[in-house]
């Protein structure tokens, strides 16, 4: 049976409550999971509270100046700092975004944090995504080609390279495979809308001599078919992208192809 | 550090801390209406039996009906209908990939509520007219 | 714990080459309901109250069993489909799964049956 509660060693306690800063008047709470593998206890989740006034607008400003200043000990991935990369992907305010792309003041009340939902937590807000990288690598993401290769570039007219638009944005950050139900409880066989939505940029890359190939190995109960157009997946991409509307894309060239 | 046994890692939460959704909320709905109109189905059948059955039989079944548990069940089932039924023609929709922008899905997910709970009403006023 | 490779595990037992057939009956079934339904509400409601004995009349009518035949094909068709899907989302234990599997077009096919045996019988005057 699918186990919709959190096993034994899963289950987040009440953490510790970190002093206030002295002195400061615009203070916010942050609630952040913690974790480590180097104590033998279960997860919980510690307060900071964050003089607003001296620090950055986003929620990774928060988090850099609480290990800053407060707890060196928080951890958790991030680089670009402007959304490109991907890195700072996590569950904030009960949605996956990107935290140097969210806004404090978006934000109402306590700030929570916790790490993507429904994956191994490597420690504090870091998921282990190697389960995710290996779905991307499964599906082959490259041109696939048997034609000789052309002396210059494989061409391409303006309206194929307008079918791309939307698909070639994606970062990886996971932020809508994990916020997918179907791809909790079925993440070891379903591929989950950022996978599915890389396949869907190969599957309609006009360049691509292997559409067949791509479909065939899409064609599977759960690989693809596990997607019930939930939606939760379009509403949680930072990138603004709609991975919701490219499954639903490759649902149609399936069909059109036994047709 | 060498010897310690890999630890088993814990999962994230994720049903405990994800915000409920309108959308997330119409999709589980959709479910559930379908399961209990799987096995609503069977007391459809049932009655049909019933009928083909005996008029004791019939008697018996459409007594159940008529009590105040079976009219429940009889309301319960005629809505879990009409919203599937309503949620489906939003699945078929999206079939032909259309209807996926974010403000439309909002629209949509509405409509449907909205539409089965004045269809539930009308189809059972007009019950009661028909009497 | 396995020492397979992420990619091996992904990778698992291969794409099942089959699954675009459920997905195109699921929804041939759905719109094939969309009529179907509004006859049933309509009979249903036709329904309230009556004898066994107008029950008779109005399913002696062949237009009416004919109906009901196709009603009761497509539905009990389209709600196997549907539950096994819920079955392969959340029973994962290979033997469970089997089993409800089995149970749902077992159940499916019973009730069916007993729709399509109760409606010929009535039709056919038994």
């Amino acid at each position: 049976m699918v186990e919709l509660a959190l096993p034994k060693n899963s289950q987040v306690g009440e953490g510790k409550i970190w002093p206030k800063p002295e002195g400061a008047s615009n203070t916010r709470e942050f609630k952040v999971y913690r974790w480590s593998p180097d104590d033998d206890a279960n997860p919980q989740v510690d307060t900071y509270s964050v003089d607003l006034d001296d620090c950055g607008p986003m929620v990774l400003d928060a988090l850099i100046k609480i290990k800053n200043e407060i707890d060196p000990t928080l951890t958790f991935r991030r680089s670009c700092r402007e959304g490109i990369c991907g890195s700072c992907a996590m569950n904030i305010d009960g949605t996956n975004t990107l935290a140097c792309t969210r806004g404090i003041d978006e934000v109402d009340g306590d700030v929570r944090i916790y790490p993507l939902p429904h994956m191994p937590v490597v420690k504090d807000l870091v998921p282990d995504l190697s389960q995710f990288y290996a779905q991307h690598r499964s599906i082959e993401p490259w041109l696939k080609t048997e034609t000789p290769e052309p002396r210059t570039e494989w061409k391409q007219s303006h309206q194929d390279r307008e079918k791309l638009d939307g698909l070639y944005e994606c970062i990886l950050c996971a932020c809508c495979s994990t916020s997918c139900p179907s791809y909790w409880w079925n993440g070891d066989r379903y591929l989950g809308p950022a996978i599915l939505l890389q396949a869907y940029r190969w599957l309609i890359d006009s360049r691509d001599e292997a559409t067949g190939e791509r479909l065939d190995n899409l064609e599977d109960p759960f690989r693809l078919y596990r997607c019930h157009t939930i939606m939760n997946c379009s509403k949680a991409c930072p990138k603004s992208l709609n991975p919701a509307k490219a499954i639903a894309e490759i649902k149609k060239m399936m069909v059109e192809r036994r047709v | 550090m060498a010897n310690s046994p890999m630890k088993e890692r814990p999962l994230s939460p994720h049903l405990s801390i994800y915000k409920p959704m309108l959308t997330m909320m119409m999709s589980i709905v959709h479910r559930i209406t379908g399961a209990g109109l799987y096995f609503g189905m069977a007391l459809f059948v049932w009655w049909l039996f019933a009928a083909a059955h005996s008029q004791g039989y019939f008697d018996f079944v459409q007594g159940f009906i008529g009590s105040w548990f079976g009219r429940l069940v009889l309301l319960g089932f005629t809505w879990a209908l009409i919203h599937h039924a309503l949620g489906g023609l939003r699945h078929l929709l999206w079939d032909t990939g259309r209807g996926f922008d974010l403000v439309k899905i909002e629209w949509l997910a509405r409509a449907n509520i909205a539409a089965s709970v004045a269809l539930t009403l009308l189809i059972w006023i007009a019950a009661y007219v028909a009497r | 714990m396995s020492m397979r490779t992420p990619l091996g595990k992904v990778r698992g037992l291969g794409s099942a080459k089959s699954g675009t057939e459920h997905f195109w009956h699921q929804r041939m079934t759905a719109v094939a309901n969309i009529p179907l339904l509004i006859f049933l509400v309509y009979f249903c409601v036709s329904m309230v109250g009556a004898t066994r004995a107008e029950m008779a009349d109005a399913i002696a009518n062949p237009l009416v069993a004919l109906m009901l035949v196709f009603t009761i094909i497509s539905v009990t068709w389209h709600m196997r489909l549907g539950m096994q899907v819920i079955i392969e989302d959340y029973v994962h234990g290979e033997g469970s799964k089997l089993i409800c599997l089995l149970g749902n077009t077992f159940f499916s096919l019973a009730v069916a049956l007993t729709g399509l045996f109760a409606v010929l019988k009535i039709s056919f005057g038994g």
